[in-house]
């Protein structure tokens, strides 16, 4: 059905879409694994142009993992494909009565069964489908065995190893019975004025190439940060308790060039390239193959597990890939495991005999196949951070996460903006609402609480703007991409003119939104909070030693910081934002 | 001199910048599906990204193929003419490289021209994946890449005006390349 334009406008697309439609569905919607929940597949009004990292597509759903809003998106080519296919919103729902994939030829849509396809990793799905569609230029999205399973922090896969990681969008997809998506669409993508978008994008294109950074992030890309934080003493270590990991020069974006790296790789008109194809060339891991790791993974299955073997990351990496589970929950709840068990918390009895230690990446293999089969310990783990801590509540001060969502690995002791930053973000202890890290670090000493509410609020909307665009973050914040070019290209786009302060108006107003579908669930101020370690456990290691979160300032920012959306005291925003999104989608 | 349009398949990262543009350049429209350029990728096993784009062939076989006699090679440019062409697809699939293109928008085959001279893939690329060169500098990188492999080069490090520096040679006497 045809979206009015009033709806496009104000909801732009992508994320927009998303939390609307979701906010629409959401009375009929009991389990996130049921078959009523529905999955949004939103790219966005710039997705597919020519313009850089306009790749980004989106998967909104009442989350697995959180039980509450819940998004996540990837790069690579499925969003072009998709709105080249006639899509600006896929909306899934219902269950398959077997195994199948949908099908999507321009405009023609099929469910076709595929049982055979069952407890298939994610690439060799991709593989299987594009070899019985008998093309290599379709795209295919797939689940694996872990969304099969419906572990809460699967993801769904796409273009070899672009993720939609976060949330476990890939157990939705599993509980729908649908392993795979594929794609194939010709369709012109609307744009009001193609001549403005050649001319801005010529221009951009340019200027990305001329930053100082642009050959050294084309490099390394993410992987830069494994250096930079370990320098600064934020490189999450050991379950985050330390800040600095002795080995880090051997997982770091140096190591990978010289011994691991063999190629590039882009998203669809990306000129940043940060994709890093990797290959193990000697040892156990011989033969390992797979595009990353990107910075989180090698922390939360490097550093965080005290693996100092980057053929191991590697491994980690293309298994997590193959089974299609999250990175960063898993590596997190396995640290929590290794803790566990090393403090006496856990006994190797609960953990299925396992003697768990730091830095044995045989056995974090082992439990990356155990959480994916559901098998042993691995069945309570693929329930995520929440069923974790209802069967072990003595976890509780070491299991690091919000809302049920394993932290990103960005430690937020030593920049309190941060710890506001993951206890407001709307899908949990994410990073890509806002991130502070380093501008706390850079001027944080001349901040004021008020600046630093600000600061979080600003992120808290530009970022999902690029989220309601359907574009990547990275040009911005790594290469100092001016965002005011956004609204220049979403001009150009719409025949609109619009200024930046006008879409970002719009996307704070998405903020309000995603809270009232969260609220709705119940979430409230209690929930708005880091995880005990920051506050209780000093950080070891690096210049910000000692450092912890402190709580009543931590009050105090959160309360500031609802005053500043006009939430209530507790969270939660008046009856009179909800009457703002009553309205029709036509 | 005449220029050639030359792929690094090793360099591309397969972010599709040529397909949009050249669809604006042609068509004026945001639509990589309407290039004349592709850019295939294969993963994992084996892993590559290659722009598949028209090499200009002296002697091409979607001319000998076409039987209108609708293509011709025109100032090292092989054109189709719209005029004669019937649109029997023959030249896209006798084209050895697959580097003519059909979409249902547009009434023939289409290919590469090379932005009369300025193509615009090459100037996009953000990679170097793509070039433009003078046809006698076409192989001339492997030329010397096959030399350097077939040396068996070793190393001597020396000091000159107090600066480290390193010289390679050729070490005599071993017959066979690695």
């Amino acid at each position: 059905m045809p979206f009015g334009e009033k709806f496009a406008l104000k909801y732009v697309g992508g994320r927009g879409f998303g939390a609307k439609i979701l906010y629409d569905n959401l009375p009929h919607i009991k389990d996130p694994l049921g078959p009523e929940n529905i999955l949004v597949i939103a790219p966005g009004p710039l997705t597919g142009l020519y313009l850089p990292g306009a790749a980004k597509t989106h998967f909104i759903s009442l989350a697995p993992l959180t039980g509450i809003y819940g998004d996540s998106n990837m790069g690579g080519n499925f969003g072009p494909e998709l709105r080249q296919a006639g899509y600006d919103a896929l909306v899934l729902t219902g269950r398959a009565e077997t195994l199948s994939y949908l099908c999507i030829d321009d405009g023609d849509i099929q469910v076709v069964p595929a049982p055979e396809l069952a407890g298939k990793g994610a690439l060799d799905t991709e593989r299987m489908v594009k070899e019985a569609l008998r093309s290599e230029e379709v795209r295919v999205a797939a689940i694996g065995p872990a969304g099969e399973k419906l572990v809460r922090f699967a993801t769904i896969n796409c273009d070899w190893s672009r993720n939609s990681g976060r949330c476990g969008m890939g157990a939705v997809m599993g509980s729908k019975n649908l392993k795979a998506i594929a794609l194939r669409g010709g369709r012109d993508l609307p744009v009001a004025d193609p001549a403005a978008l050649r001319l801005l994008t010529d221009k951009s294109l340019k200027d990305l190439a001329n930053h100082p950074m642009f050959s050294f992030w084309q490099q390394q890309g993410l992987m830069s940060v494994v250096d930079y934080l370990n320098t600064a003493g934020g490189l999450p270590t050991r379950n985050f308790q330390q800040n600095v990991f002795e080995h880090a020069d051997q997982i770091d974006g140096f190591k990978m060039e010289k011994e691991f790296k063999i190629g590039d790789t882009a998203c669809f008109g990306c000129p940043m390239s940060c994709g890093n194809i990797c290959l193990v060339k000697n040892g156990k891991y011989k033969g390992t193959i797979t595009e990353g790791p990107e910075y989180e993974s090698a922390c939360t299955l490097g550093s965080n597990l005290g693996v100092s073997d980057f053929a191991a990351i590697l491994k980690g990496n293309q298994l997590c890939d193959e089974f299609g589970i999250d990175t960063i929950s898993a590596g997190v709840l396995i640290g929590t495991m290794i803790e566990a068990v090393e403090t006496g918390l856990l006994s190797p009895s609960d953990v299925d005999g396992m003697k768990l230690e730091w830095g044995n990446s045989d056995q974090i293999t082992q439990l990356l196949e155990k959480i994916a089969a559901r098998d042993g310990v691995g069945d309570i783990l693929a329930g995520g951070a929440k069923v974790v801590l209802e069967k072990w509540p003595q976890l509780t001060p070491i299991l690091v996460h919000t809302k049920g969502m394993d932290q990103s690995a960005y430690d937020p002791r030593a920049t309190i903006s941060m710890a506001l930053a993951y206890g407001t973000c709307d899908i949990g202890a994410h990073h890509t609402r806002a991130w502070t890290v380093g501008k706390e670090l850079e001027a944080g000493a001349k901040w004021t609480d008020e600046d630093r509410v600000d600061i979080v609020i600003y992120h808290q909307t530009i970022r999902p703007l690029f989220d309601m665009l359907g574009v990547c973050r990275l040009p911005w914040i790594e290469l100092g991409f001016d965002e005011r070019r956004y609204a220049e290209y979403y001009s150009a786009v719409t025949g609109i003119p619009h200024t930046l302060d006008e879409l970002l108006e719009r996307s704070r107003a998405l903020y309000d939104l995603t809270r009232l579908i969260s609220t709705s669930r119940g979430i409230s101020r209690k929930d708005d909070y880091p995880a005990p370690r920051m506050f209780d456990l000093p950080i070891k290691g690096g210049q910000y030693e000692g450092r912890v979160v402190d709580r009543s300032q931590y009050e105090e920012l959160l309360s500031r910081y609802y005053q500043k959306r006009s939430w209530t005291e507790d969270g939660i925003p008046p009856e009179s934002t909800a009457n703002t999104f009553q309205d029709s989608l036509t | 001199m005449p220029k050639r349009l030359s792929v690094v398949p090793e360099r591309c990262s397969g972010c599709r910048l040529c397909e949009s543009v050249c669809a604006l350049q042609h068509f004026g429209v945001s639509n990589p599906k309407k290039a004349a350029i592709r850019v295939i990728a294969l993963y994992p096993h084996p892993v590559i990204r290659m722009p598949i784009v028209c090499r200009q062939c002296a002697h091409p076989k979607c001319r000998e193929n076409c039987p209108t006699d609708a293509i011709s090679v025109d100032n090292g440019v092989v054109r189709i003419d719209a005029e004669k062409c019937v649109s029997c697809r023959q030249c896209v699939v006798s084209c050895p490289f697959g580097a003519i293109f059909v979409h249902d928008d547009i009434p023939i085959p289409f290919k590469c021209d090379l932005c009369g001279g300025h193509p615009q893939c090459v100037e996009q690329c953000p990679k170097g994946a793509l070039q433009y060169v003078p046809e006698h500098e076409l192989g001339e990188a492997n030329r010397v890449g096959s030399v350097l492999r077939y040396a068996h080069m070793k190393e001597v490090e020396y000091v000159e005006k107090g600066e480290r520096k390193k010289l390679r040679y050729a070490q005599i006497g071993r017959e066979q390349s690695e």
